[in-house]
């Protein structure tokens, strides 16, 4: 079920593997031109497996408090 | 702000962590009838041929079979830099170290230096493969945390045991005037206090916070812990290279060492007890279990330092580090790691619905009655060396947790392998 359909999602707090189903859920229906921002507790190394077989290109940034921000968008 | 990108390939395939998870529990087992077809109580004494060969069963065919399974897929998932050519990586350490586990252990019971020699170089084949594509991989990593120090640490320690390990068994074996209890010393003390303790330090930053719901570990706590470990560790060897070491020196370099442990075990309860979500998960018990044995393992150990001629302090010390801390984490830690694995390798694998849930992957009953199970493994464990009859118990409870163990990780393959099915995929 889809947590969150807007382009800002806040995963932290969530036990594995909640982030990456709310995620992937949102990503569904990411409009084309359209990015996802993450906020994530830390950095999800196997998520990356799934956006790149799913035509995803990311950007990480490591927060100052521990957590990190992802931005996703479709790969051009 | 750092920015990160990463875009290499992460996830090995679910076979090569399983492959070494399924072998485990038949080290349980075998070490179990070990107990069971011997000629006296083997805790008596700590040098019997069956303790030291139902020892090696639980050391090098459950957990390093476990830690080194598990490390194919921590090092991608928590410091982003997957096992180089883990397929080639896998079958360099997966075939020697099952041989070499299996031989090792018969060499002692059967007093066959032959087996001995035969096992000694495939073990060293199978560390050597594993410790060289670890290092590699550590270096290549993106991530600069507690964690990759403590993993780096802890494959040190694995080195320089493995290397005393070899010289052992080699002069076990030919029958070579060595200093048998230094080496020995040195032996256990890098393999337990190194590499499966620095080991489940640094994975532990991860998993307990992830997985438990809790905060994270202090970060003073976390980048210092495990440097301090190792440094007391190699304290401790340079002090066995003393003609005759002063029993004081012993008594500081010792106390240190488990003075530090407790740390680690005090910071993880006390970050259990203010976890988010306080549900009764099996997972959790056996990770408290676990850090409980670690502290009355140090307890027990100091004690055996002010009691030095009382053998059966430090026998109880080892089995409560043994099966009270390290195996009770491994166990902890498969039952968290197996159902995310299938779950994952099917997610990813594009089956978009009906991938169970994970807490139906592994049914929480049997995790429940592994976790009793083992309780009692403990408990008798630790009179065992008074009782001759504990020691039946444990050799009764190992059999029934290798079998508990072996028939939950079939469930969760055979879960995996229906669900593809299903949805006519393919097993990588």
């Amino acid at each position: 079920m889809c947590a969150n359909m807007a382009h800002e999602l806040d995963v932290r707090g969530l036990p594995p593997p909640e982030p990456l189903e709310h995620i992937m859920c949102a990503l569904q229906t990411l409009p084309v031109d359209a990015y996802l921002q993450v906020h994530i507790d830390r950095e999800p190394y196997p998520l990356y497996d799934v956006l790149r077989d799913g035509g995803f290109d990311w950007q990480t940034i490591a927060q100052s408090d521990g957590s990190f921000s992802i931005r996703i968008s479709r790969s051009v | 702000m750092k920015i990160i990108s990463l875009n290499t390939e992460q996830a090995p395939p679910i076979s090569v962590p399983m492959r070494f998870f399924a072998a485990a529990p038949l080290f349980l087992l075998l070490a179990a009838l070990i107990l069971m077809f011997r000629a006296d109580n083997p805790f008596a004494n700590i040098h019997s041929p069956a303790l030291l060969a139902a020892t090696h069963c639980i050391t090098l065919g459950f957990m390093a079979m476990i830690m080194l399974g598990a490390m194919q897929q921590i090092l991608p998932v928590v410091i982003g830099s997957p096992m180089l050519a883990s397929r080639l990586t896998v079958w360099l350490t997966f075939l020697p170290l099952l041989s070499g586990a299996l031989l090792l252990p018969a060499g002692f019971m059967l007093s066959k230096p032959v087996l001995i020699n035969l096992a000694w170089p495939l073990m060293g084949l199978a560390f050597i493969a594993f410790i060289s594509a670890s290092l590699i991989s550590l270096a290549l990593s993106p991530a600069h945390n507690a964690t990759r120090t403590a993993i780096l640490l802890s494959i040190l320690a694995l080195s320089g045991a493995i290397v005393l390990g070899m010289l052992l068994a080699h002069g076990y074996a030919t029958g070579s005037l060595l200093p048998y209890d230094k080496l020995a010393t040195a032996h256990i003390s890098l393999a337990l206090g190194g590499w499966v303790l620095l080991l489940i330090v640094g994975v532990s930053y991860q998993v307990v916070p992830m997985f438990q719901l809790t905060p994270n570990y202090p970060k003073w706590l976390a980048s210092g812990l495990a440097p301090a470990i190792f440094i007391v560790l190699l304290l401790n060897l340079l002090t066995l290279l003393l003609e005759s070491r002063p029993y004081w020196l012993a008594i500081v370099t010792q106390g240190m060492f488990w003075f530090l442990a407790s740390c680690f075990a005090l910071t993880t309860l006390n970050l259990q007890s203010k976890r988010r979500r306080r549900v009764a998960d099996a997972t959790l018990s056996f990770f408290r279990l676990g850090m409980m044995g670690l502290m009355c393992a140090a307890l027990f150990a100091l004690a055996a330092l002010f009691f030095p001629d009382t053998d059966h302090l430090g026998t109880v010390s080892a089995v409560l580090f043994l099966l009270g801390f390290a195996m009770s984490l491994m166990h902890g830690m498969l039952y968290k790691i197996v159902p995310f694995l299938v779950w994952f390798h099917l997610f990813r694998g594009g089956v978009k619905s009906g991938v169970p849930n994970l807490k139906e992957i592994i049914p929480e009953t049997w995790k429940w009655r592994h976790l009793w199970l083992h309780r009692s493994t403990l408990l008798a464990a630790i009179f065992a060396s008074w009782w001759n009859a504990a020691a039946w118990v444990v050799a009764f409870c190992l059999l029934m947790e290798g079998l508990l163990l072996g028939y939950a990780l079939l469930i969760a393959i055979s879960v995996y392998r229906r669900t593809l099915e299903r949805i006519g995929g393919d097993s990588p």
